[in-house]
């Protein structure tokens, strides 16, 4: 009777009394047998006790701790337990994750990675593919709403070969992703990608519409293309009365690398600086075009504001909040000090051959050493949950998840505080190149920051400055083991 | 227990028994001493060399023996020398610019004006302030478009434009020396003052009588006194100018570029960055090989021209 | 002529005294503007004075993760400690340097001092790595022990040389009179070496206080000290110099303060008690 009695549903059409009798005892057995099942299996989860608290590294304004900060209330509320949160400056936090993981440190339950940490991570950090695929664990999860190209690019690697990518597939299915051998390493959490922001006041005021007819016969607007980006920055320059066209980062950082490789893509090179085969992809005749437009902004046409060449993402923020230029590229939204009487508005970044402004996401993970995995999986669950991340909206925060950009989109309150910005996020996430996955990415960055640096600067040509960093990155390259294929 | 005065200076020479009984108080009571020197100086020693035969990745797979290969790979990169001679620019072009002004300015100091109270107190405040502080607030004072420095020599039309201070290799050298200058010249003052004051001043008085000029008094006079004290300053300002490390990460980072990467800062970056730890211990032992033959010619300094040494 | 030289001298000094102070008094002067004021140009010299900034950084009201002023705890915490615990270490051994006489010891002592031709960024890589396999990483010792070591030589060194100047004859007096080892050391030669331990201790802790690379490398949360803590002031959004230069004042204040005050003992100490 027992046997049978799981076979719920499956009886004859007919039932005789005693069937049904039997059938229904057997619901019941059945149902009290899945039942201790699961007090048994959440028993055993629970048997891995809930913690008092969990300890979480995480960065600080470049991936929105206000946000998390401001959850942790409703994550007490919800999980019943406390997130002691440490929050670093993006240099002194690499350091500190990467001193971390080294030392086999369990002290960080929870780690925020950013997408080129990860390459040389995948011993460190926990897959978390097996417990997304439980689905006791991640029953409401709703894995298919993060945003494909996001959650690929950031999230999924192979243990052992950390350098493929898994674009096989616009949907986000962790079945397929363990069959091709992949795993999941973290559930994304703050997606940047640079955007265009404007002065709208600046870019509808009569005048200046006027003015910009008459000098070059179009109309006043953000830029679509990079001929027009020149323009439009030339025009609205005027040192003397300290105005800029826009800002550049070509200070001597990651930075400018992330603004180099935009402009690759946008010139029709592969942004991803590094191609498939191993090779520097930079020092090509688009690099070249790309970096020459770049320095010339700076230096003949002069439309950014001084100190350009040691700028950046604090400086240029800066910058714009203070009113002295009309445009500026950054991964997040902007706000003018309250002495510069303007609106902000957005635009995707202007096209060239092509369009691919540099993006990177940050993602929650679990730290491999950690004594609490499972809780922390479910911790970070909820951090990048969409009832969270909706939330989450109001301090700023880049959305992951599909279904968050639909509900901003529908909320006039966002609409009021920041403008267009999500809709542009949204769709700049849609095109956005990552980085190449090296396990030495922060070495052949270098290289590339201090080649945008030294031509912006005038110590060398662009040719030069892109030749000898490419040399260097093949060097690196051979040296971090990857073989030119 | 009594002592035989014999085992102590000043004392005279006897027995072996009371020297090994000197010589077992004088190990016992350096022994806490030497504890705490052998866990932070000796051991760190040996890990590092130790390790720096290995190649130990923390981030990768485990480490594996590789002979002199970090050493080689460490001695043939042509960044590490560029940045090893940084370094000695660095150090030469700080002390001699804080010896310089320091004396200058303790001689200044010396004469006794009515506000020189007022003034060493004054001069005395860098020294207490942390090198990472002053150091970002140089960076802030140095920057192009907030930073007070061009906007002042703007204003008094000393410049046109705003100089990047920290986006040109030039003037990026000048910031950190500028403010190694800024942090330690008092510190040389100081001590150049503290000699100033101990020169007698009958030999001053008789040379001047005799017709004698000042540059004359000061070579022949006041500045055989005051080698001790520039030998005192001399060493100190070197060897803790070759450890300089939060003052220029804070400021420049190493940059723009690797213009003014110190040593120091390499090793900072190939060991708590890149967690290469087998390379970062070769280059540190090759660095400290080299520091301890200038340690030696620093002793050396110092036995010469001071007692500091001496038993 | 003459006083043509004491004019230019004088002029010379307040130019230094304008460079030396004018970082300094920028720091304070911006501490205590209101923050929306602090970065504008040209400067805002007419402002009413606030302390808003000061209690943005001891109430943790700014986008760092901790209270700034429990940074400051730690700092006071981790200096204290070092530098008693490396006094205890250095008067013994100064002592043995300055009075006993046996082999080794010339060696030793040369030793000792050059131990600080060792750059911190060297030595804090094994600290690093054994402290973590350990279980040390963030919690007092890892910080203190390396501290005293900083300062042992120069405490070391500046004590030998006190002692050396305390005459002999007194501690002689007392063993003929059968006076034990460790009592001479405790009642007689401690007293006479109160301003040089006030010297060696005032300098030593000057430098576990401003010590930046240990901390930053070997803490979290729990032991951070407060130069940590300042050079995360700045980020994407941009550098707050309200609280910045608020935290950096009070960072820096308390050891300004007992400089100024003991400034005669710290001159002894840099000269090795040579001047007094």
């Amino acid at each position: 009777m027992g046997k049978k009695s799981n076979e719920i549903g499956r009886g004859a059409p007919e039932l005789s009394r005693r069937a049904l009798l039997k059938s229904s005892a057997g619901l019941a057995g059945g149902a009290f047998a899945v039942s201790i099942m699961g007090a048994a299996s959440s028993r055993a989860l629970a048997a891995t006790t809930q913690p008092s608290s969990l300890n979480m590294l995480y960065a600080t304004s470049e991936a929105d701790s206000d946000a998390i900060k401001a959850a942790l209330p409703d994550f007490k509320t919800a999980m019943g337990f406390d997130i002691n949160l440490d929050t670093m400056p993006y240099n002194a936090l690499q350091q500190k994750a990467f001193a971390e993981l080294a030392s086999g440190s369990s002290f960080y339950d929870i780690m925020i990675v950013d997408t080129p940490w990860m390459p040389a991570l995948t011993n460190k950090i926990e897959p978390i593919t097996d417990m997304v695929l439980d689905s006791a664990l991640s029953g409401d999860l709703d894995i298919k709403d993060f945003i494909p190209k996001v959650f690929f690019d950031t999230a999924v690697y192979k243990r052992d070969t950390s350098n493929l990518h898994f674009d096989k597939s616009d949907v986000v299915d962790p079945a397929a992703i363990k069959a091709g051998g992949f795993e999941i390493f973290g559930l994304p959490m703050q997606a940047n990608v640079l955007t265009l922001a404007y002065r709208k006041d600046l870019f509808e005021d009569p005048a200046n519409q006027k003015a910009y007819k008459e000098k070059t016969g179009k109309d006043l607007a953000p830029p679509k293309d990079w001929d027009e980006f020149a323009a439009v920055a030339e025009f609205f320059t005027n040192a003397a009365q300290r105005r800029w066209g826009t800002t550049l980062m070509a200070g001597a950082g990651d930075w400018a690398t992330d603004d180099f490789k935009t402009l690759l893509a946008g010139f029709g090179g592969d942004g991803h600086l590094v191609n498939d085969k191993f090779e520097a992809a930079f020092d090509s005749p688009e690099g070249v075009r790309a970096l020459t437009y770049y320095v010339d902004l700076i230096n003949k046409k002069k439309v950014t504001p001084p100190g350009t060449t040691s700028a950046s993402w604090d400086n240029v923020a800066t910058s714009f909040s203070d009113g002295l230029t009309a445009m500026t590229m950054n991964y997040h939204d902007l706000s003018l000090s309250p002495n510069v009487k303007g609106t902000v508005a957005y635009a995707t970044v202007p096209m060239g051959k092509s369009i691919g402004p540099h993006f990177g996401t940050w993602m929650l993970s679990v730290n491999s050493f950690s004594k609490n995995k499972e809780w922390a999986y479910r911790a970070i669950q909820w951090f990048t949950s969409a009832a969270t991340q909706t939330k989450a909206l109001a301090h700023q925060l880049h959305p992951t998840r599909a279904s968050v950009y639909e509900n901003a989109a529908k909320d006039p309150a966002i609409s009021q505080k920041f403008g267009n910005f999500y809709d542009i996020l949204g769709k700049s996430l849609a095109v956005g190149v990552g980085r190449p996955r090296l396990t030495n990415y922060g070495d052949v960055d270098r290289s590339v920051w201090v080649a945008v640096n030294n031509a912006a600067r005038g110590a060398a040509t662009p040719e030069a400055a892109l030749k000898a960093a490419s040399g260097q990155v093949r060097d690196l390259l051979a040296q971090a083991g990857y073989k030119t294929l | 227990m009594i002592e035989s005065p014999a085992t102590r200076e000043g004392g005279r020479p006897q027995g072996r028994l009371a020297l090994s009984r000197a010589a077992a108080m004088g190990w016992g009571l350096l022994s806490p001493a030497l504890l705490i020197l052998f866990v932070m100086a000796i051991a760190p020693t040996i890990y590092l060399v130790y390790v720096s035969f290995r190649h130990e990745n923390l981030l990768g797979p485990g480490s594996t023996f590789v002979g002199v290969q970090n050493f080689i790979r460490v001695l043939s990169d042509s960044d590490n020398w560029a940045d090893a001679l940084s370094t000695v620019e660095f150090v030469v072009l700080s002390v001699t610019i804080e010896i310089g002004l320091g004396l200058g300015l303790a001689l200044l100091l010396n004469r006794r004006l009515p506000e020189t109270n007022l003034l060493t107190a004054l001069f005395i405040l860098p020294l207490g302030i942390a090198p990472v502080v002053s150091a970002l607030v140089f960076r802030v004072l140095l920057d192009p478009a907030y930073g007070w420095v061009d906007y002042y020599l703007q204003t008094w039309g000393i410049i046109a434009d705003p100089i990047d201070w920290l986006g040109n290799p030039g003037t990026a050298w000048l910031a950190i020396v500028g403010l190694d200058v800024w942090q330690w010249t008092p510190f040389v003052t100081l001590i150049l003052l503290a000699g100033l004051s101990g020169v007698p001043s009958e030999p001053k008085e008789a040379a001047a009588l005799d017709g004698a000029g000042p540059l004359r008094l000061f070579w022949h006079i006041t500045l055989p006194f005051l080698r001790p004290f520039i030998a005192i300053a001399l060493a100190l300002r070197t060897i803790e100018a070759f450890k300089t490390f939060g003052s220029i990460f804070v400021l420049t980072t190493g940059g723009p570029g690797t213009s003014t990467e110190v040593i120091n800062l390499d090793l900072y970056r190939i060991a708590l960055q890149n967690f290469d730890i087998g390379a970062a211990a070769a280059l540190g032992i090759v660095f400290l090989l080299f520091l301890s033959v200038i340690m030696q010619q620093l002793l050396k300094v110092l036995g010469d021209n001071t007692d500091i040494l001496e038993d | 002529m003459r006083s043509l030289y004491s004019g230019l001298a004088r002029l010379v000094l307040w130019v230094a005294l304008a460079i030396v102070m004018f970082p300094i008094l920028w720091v304070l002067l911006t501490s205590f503007k209101p923050s929306d004021i602090s970065q504008a140009l040209p400067p805002v010299w007419d402002f009413t004075p606030t302390l808003q900034n000061y209690t943005d950084v001891l109430t943790g009201n700014t986008y760092t993760s901790q209270v700034f002023g429990v940074l400051i705890v730690h700092s006071v915490i981790v200096t204290l400690a070092s530098t008693l615990i490396g006094l205890a270490a250095a008067v013994p051994a100064a002592y043995a340097l300055a009075r006993l006489r046996f082999r080794g010891k010339r060696l030793t002592a040369n030793w000792i001092l050059s131990t600080i031709m060792f750059p911190p960024v060297v030595s804090v890589i094994p600290v690093f790595i054994i402290a973590s396999r350990l279980g040390l990483t963030d919690t007092w010792p890892v910080l203190v022990i390396p501290y005293a070591a900083f300062g042992l030589p120069m405490m070391i060194w500046m004590l030998r040389s006190s002692i050396r100047q305390i005459p002999f004859e007194i501690e002689e007096a007392a063993m003929v009179d059968g006076v034990s080892q460790a009592k001479i050391l405790w009642h007689i030669v401690l007293p006479l070496l109160t301003p040089s331990i006030v010297s060696a201790s005032l300098l030593a802790g000057m430098l576990a206080w401003n010590e930046f690379l240990f901390a930053l490398t070997l803490t979290r949360s729990a032991v951070k000290t407060a130069p940590v803590g300042i050079s995360e002031f700045t980020n994407m959004y941009g550098t707050q110099w309200g609280t910045l230069t608020a935290a950096a004042t009070v960072t820096v204040a308390p050891i300004l303060l007992i400089t100024l005050m003991l400034r005669q003992r710290v001159v002894e100490g840099l000269t090795f008690g040579a001047v007094k």
